[in-house]
């Protein structure tokens, strides 16, 4: 933690996939209370970074703390991982995979699992192999909200839904659903979150290229976010 | 409920459905082979008395009495026995690759709770287990009830009633059901020890891919070299120096080394070096 502030700290890490150096000493920070945005194309890395803070995949080297501390066990009840494909078995029914999560978490909360499956207008019953993709992906979110914890990361959560689930799932955002919690995101469609994010860190081939508060750029030089992304690209 | 008993339920109840289908196969195929054993017999028994005028007694005396061990010899039964093995030995395999491979994406759900990544691989070494002990129990019932069947369709002068471990000491059933409590933790023991070395290689698969196919086959390998080496050095380099029962123990001791430093590095692996 710098300066006792609670946050997610990644600290020059590298991954190589064979001779392929991926991650070639990425560091930067994810405060809790803000939503955090790691732009970039495709295979910069983007996923590997959340799955190497979920400790999904081993780093080659670096450091990443949460709140001060490395991620044990006991971090998963406060730290959640929500990726682009559902993880839960397909032949479950969601209310089979409700009863899955409050067995194994204590961080489960019950009342927000049924009040976001109202949000998504979603039903219990409902097959997970049978659901749209859109649906999926909604259902992949809530069982990542209905956890109590501290952290979520997201990836690609608007990724191939059509137009309508992807307001439902921006609606989020804007919901006490999310409220202080440290939030980051990858995402190709900026446009839908663009007003909602607080910080950005830009990758590029590895390595981050800007860590900036999007508030801070809007005010003092009066860029968008896209604005920013097109000048340090197109350097 | 603590979180590993917690995941053995959940392995079990995936299986579950199979398993069942795998029981009532056997089921079938072993009373077809008692069926079809019996009345062969009596039909034999009746071609020979009727058609040859043989008396009974000297049927007996030049065809046997029958007994269960036709039954055990037959190939339905084999089969039967031969699908569980099988099965239970896919299954070994599946257990740890269904949650990686196809649209299933359940390891990161997995990976991702919050209880040591370890108690993953006691729940699915322990569902093995309780599978295989399960099918064990069901041969012994259905023993029982075979028994039963053979006795309606074969009279009591055609046939010897031998207790069952007469039927299972002296073919490949003396494996599963082993005559001694000393057989049974070494068979069983050396299972355990089979499941958690494979375990360990999967995982090796897991964690280095490609190059992971060869330390998996090479860790394979050692493990097996390992848990034979007292018996390897003691015929080929000292001539049978020790005595059955120093063999034994140095056996023991090897499968428990090799156990631990399965299970050990399987915690390792799913600890620092798995990836989804």
């Amino acid at each position: 933690m710098q300066g006792g502030i609670p946050m997610i700290e990644v600290k020059n890490v590298t991954k190589k996939f064979g001779r392929k150096e991926v991650l070639k000493g990425v560091s930067f920070t994810a405060e809790k209370g803000q939503i955090t945005c790691l732009i970039g194309i495709n295979g910069v890395g983007k996923t590997t970074i959340m799955q190497a803070i979920m400790s999904l995949i081993p780093i080659n080297s670096g450091e990443i703390f949460i709140d001060g501390s490395k991620l044990t066990k006991d971090s998963y009840e406060k730290i959640t991982f929500i990726p682009d494909t559902i993880t839960m078995l397909p032949q479950m029914r969601i209310g089979d995979a409700f009863t899955f999560m409050a067995d194994f978490y204590q961080s489960w909360n019950q009342k927000r699992a049924e009040e976001l499956l109202e949000f998504f207008k979603l039903e219990e019953t409902e097959r997970i192999s049978e659901l749209s993709k859109g649906n999926t992906a909604k259902v992949n979110i809530l069982l990542g909200l209905a956890l109590d914890v501290d952290y979520l990361l997201m990836d690609e959560p608007f990724s191939g839904i059509d137009i309508f689930s992807r307001e439902e799932i921006a609606n989020v955002f804007t919901s006490h659903l999310i409220e202080d919690r440290g939030v980051i995101i990858t995402t190709h469609e900026i446009n839908d979150i663009e007003h909602l994010i607080d910080k950005v860190v830009l990758i590029d081939n590895g390595i981050v290229l800007k860590e900036f508060h999007v508030e801070e750029v809007r005010e003092k030089e009066g860029k968008s976010v896209i604005d920013v992304m097109r000048e340090v690209y197109e350097k | 409920m603590n979180r590993y008993l917690k995941l053995v339920n959940f392995e079990f109840n995936r299986f579950f459905k199979l398993y069942i289908v795998l029981v009532i196969v056997t089921i079938i195929m072993q009373i077809f082979a008692v069926i079809v054993e019996s009345r062969g017999y009596m039909r034999e028994a009746k071609n020979v008395i009727y058609g040859d005028m043989m008396s009974k007694a000297d049927f007996i005396k030049n065809y046997e009495a029958f007994t269960m061990q036709r039954v055990v010899q037959s190939n339905w039964f084999y089969w039967s026995i031969a699908l569980c093995v099988v099965v239970l030995l896919i299954y070994v395999f599946f257990i740890w690759y269904r949650d990686w491979l196809g649209k299933n994406s359940f390891i990161y759900r997995l990976l991702m709770l919050p209880t040591a990544r370890l108690n993953l691989y006691f729940a699915k070494a322990t569902a093995i287990l309780i599978f295989v002990f399960g099918l064990v129990a069901l041969q012994l019932l259905l023993f029982l009830i075979e028994m039963q069947i053979m006795k309606w369709i074969v009279p009591a002068e055609f046939r010897v009633d031998l207790p069952i471990k007469e039927y299972t000491d002296f073919n490949y059933l003396s494996v599963i059901l082993p005559g001694s409590l000393i057989d049974f933790l070494l068979f069983y023991g050396m299972g355990i020890v089979a499941v958690c070395v494979t375990f360990t290689a999967i995982l090796l698969e897991r964690c280095y891919l490609l190059k992971g196919i060869i330390f998996g086959i090479s860790y394979g390998l050692v493990s097996v070299g390992f848990f034979l080496m007292p018996l390897l050095i003691d015929t080929f380099v000292l001539n049978n120096y020790f005595f059955p029962v120093e063999l034994f123990v140095m056996e023991v001791i090897a499968g428990i080394i090799v156990l631990i430093g399965a299970v050990w590095i399987g915690n390792y692996l799913l600890k620092y070096k798995i990836r989804v």
